[in-house]
């Protein structure tokens, strides 16, 4: 690598390395990565038309929550909130009732953020930060996994 | 037949569990903890839910977020594997009110069998020979000495809510039996929740021969022959072979005989295994049933030709045995080598870490269950099974020889493993002539020190 290149110009070397990495361990084809302020997307060169001897290959597990949903903040401006549970995801107390936060509303540590059902009891799951919800991960009456990312919260400035 | 199964396991067993199901046609469901993210029984099955942290207690102990994610994935069957809450009778009563079948017996005969006082009284009741000991738990140390000098001495005091070979104690004389009450009364409450403990004659150099039951839900039970899994260390089995080559067939039948009785006795339906320690005169004692598949299941398979996961998941559906017991027969010699994450040499910690290159042996007459893999982290959390080797042959001496050669490809590095001390124990002339014990380990590990 040529010393002489400006730190930011490294910095976007080695993001695109990782996400070289992230691609190959995953086996993914495209790959969109934004880290301060630096946007960068990686694309496989589509493969060859003539048809090959493809091995049998185990299928990837579906998670039971459409991967999709799952977007993993790594941001440090971004925080999210996680399922401390398994179970079914509900945004109000009831299925007539207005949901417990919108995109936008600000949120108190230990405010009701959702329920999660497990074995027909109802949790509340409180938040453990404050900020502001800017993003909702998991549709309502979807199924969700421990760890899984529900909310996405912008940490008050 | 079920139309999808969830696996409240890990590890070996859980992949066990998934190839019988994909090749019965049934959807498989797999749990982990975040520590097994990565794991091989994730990647198998069909679909795969996070249950919870690391910790047993937190995933594979969780049971509310197991049966939670049972209900998400909308699944029809449970099967436990082992250890975990494969004998736990709470969890099998949760699944049936969930109307979730709990692939194993019921609650009761769960619950009954993992009472040892209660379960040798039964024994007793049927006619089954039973350790001379205590008949139910020790009140006092009064109580323990009376017994200990009607049996006499050596004695072992055992947990009562206890298994897998923890919360016991051999005891030699009187001072040795009081320390022990207390450390094994402390140690039982602590691991099982009871503090109850009994005292029984311990058996000098006997044989651990267990029978492997089944049993459909029309009350059929047949026994598929016996494991002589004598070679343990502190109560741990590292070796396990079918048929064992002190059992003929008229002692074979005799104990056989027993087993299917102990197992109707407790009406029992599934998988399940009768231990009996067979002692040099050739007397033989009940000691425990176990309630569910087993480590060390293979050999019976290798022997019977017997798929007993199949088996257990069609007895689970309501399917009737097909077979009856004059049909089974025990054809050739299997051995199982467990290979652990331990390290022989350092008391047997516990040796956890990154597989970095991995080479499994093959060929004729050679099965490896295991879920590792070259690359694979191996959790702290959970036990050091890495795999099981379960070499076959016409002969128990073919079997040996295609252990050895199978030992010397195995490769898992650079963790340490007991394969090297597998290694040593196949090339014994000792247990070529099958003339062990219970205590051979702890000599074995002695000769080897003062090497």
């Amino acid at each position: 690598m040529d010393k002489r290149l400006k730190s930011s110009e490294r910095e976007a070397f080695r993001l695109i390395e990782e996400m070289l990495q992230l691609m190959e361990s995953r086996g993914l084809v495209e790959l969109e990565m934004e880290h301060q302020g630096l946007r960068i997307r990686l694309k496989k060169a589509s493969t060859s038309p003539t048809p090959q001897v493809v091995e049998y290959v185990a299928g990837i597990p579906q998670p039971i929550a459409p991967p999709g949903s799952a977007k993993a903040a790594e941001d440090t401006h971004r925080i999210v909130i996680k399922s401390p549970m398994v179970g079914t995801f509900y945004r109000a107390p009831a299925p007539d009732a207005p949901p417990f936060v919108e995109i936008g509303h600000d949120i108190e540590v230990g405010q009701v953020v959702c329920i999660v059902e497990a074995m027909k009891l109802m949790n509340e799951i409180k938040s453990e930060v404050a900020g502001r919800i800017t993003e909702v991960l998991v549709d309502n009456g979807a199924p969700v996994e421990f760890g899984q990312p529900l909310f996405v919260v912008e940490p008050p400035q | 037949m079920f139309s999808k199964i969830l696996i409240a396991n890990r590890g070996e067993i859980a992949i066990r569990v998934i190839r019988a199901c994909k090749e019965m046609g049934i959807r498989t469901v797999a749990v982990y903890s975040e520590a097994d993210r990565n794991s091989l029984h994730v990647r198998l099955a069909d679909e795969a839910v996070c249950i919870g942290g690391p910790k047993a207690e937190q995933s594979y102990l969780n049971i509310p977020a197991i049966i939670s994610a049972a209900e998400i994935a909308d699944v029809d069957g449970i099967h436990p594997g082992y250890g975990f809450l494969s004998q736990n009778a709470h969890f099998a009563e949760i699944c049936e009110s969930c109307n979730i079948t709990f692939i194993g017996p019921s609650a009761q005969s769960i619950r009954l069998m993992g009472d040892k006082i209660a379960a040798k009284d039964l024994m007793r009741k049927s006619g089954i020979p039973i350790i001379p000991g205590s008949m139910s738990a020790v009140k006092n140390k009064e109580d323990a000495l009376k017994t200990a000098r009607r049996t006499g001495y050596p004695v072992i005091v055992k947990a009562s809510a206890g298994g897998g070979g923890r919360g016991m104690r051999v005891c030699h004389n009187d001072v040795r039996l009081i320390s022990a009450l207390m450390t094994c009364q402390a140690e039982a409450q602590a691991s099982f929740g009871s503090g109850d403990v009994f005292v029984e004659k311990y058996l000098q150099a006997p044989r651990h021969i267990e029978f492997q039951i089944l049993a459909d839900k029309t009350g059929h039970t047949l026994h598929l022959g016996e494991r002589d899994c004598t070679i343990q260390r502190r109560h741990q089995k590292l070796i396990e072979e079918s048929p064992s080559p002190v059992v003929d067939p008229k002692l074979r039948r005799k104990m056989g005989e027993l087993a299917v009785r102990a197992a109707k006795a407790a009406n029992y339906t599934s998988v399940g295994t009768v231990e009996f320690l067979l002692d040099q005169d050739g007397s033989f004692y009940f000691i425990e049933m176990n309630t569910r598949i087993q480590v060390e299941h293979p050999v019976t398979e290798a022997v019977t030709g017997i798929d007993l996961i199949k088996a257990q998941i069609r007895v689970a559906a309501g399917e009737p045995l097909d077979f009856k017991q004059d049909d089974v027969r025990l054809d050739g010699w299997a051995i199982e080598c467990r290979i652990n994450a331990e390290d022989p040499s350092n008391g047997f910690s516990p040796c956890p870490g990154r597989i970095a290159a991995y080479h499994q042996p093959g060929g004729r007459g050679v099965r490896v269950d295991t879920h590792v893999f070259a690359g694979y982290e191996v959790p702290p959390y959970y036990d050091s099974l890495l795999a099981k080797l379960i070499t076959t042959g016409e002969t128990r001496e073919e079997a040996i020889r295609v252990m050895q050669r199978a030992l010397d490809e195995f490769l898992i590095e650079p963790l340490r493993t007991t394969i090297p001390l597998h290694k040593q124990i196949f090339s014994d002339p000792t247990f070529w002539r099958g003339q062990i014990s219970t205590d051979y380990i702890d000599r074995q590990l002695q000769l080897g020190e003062n090497e």
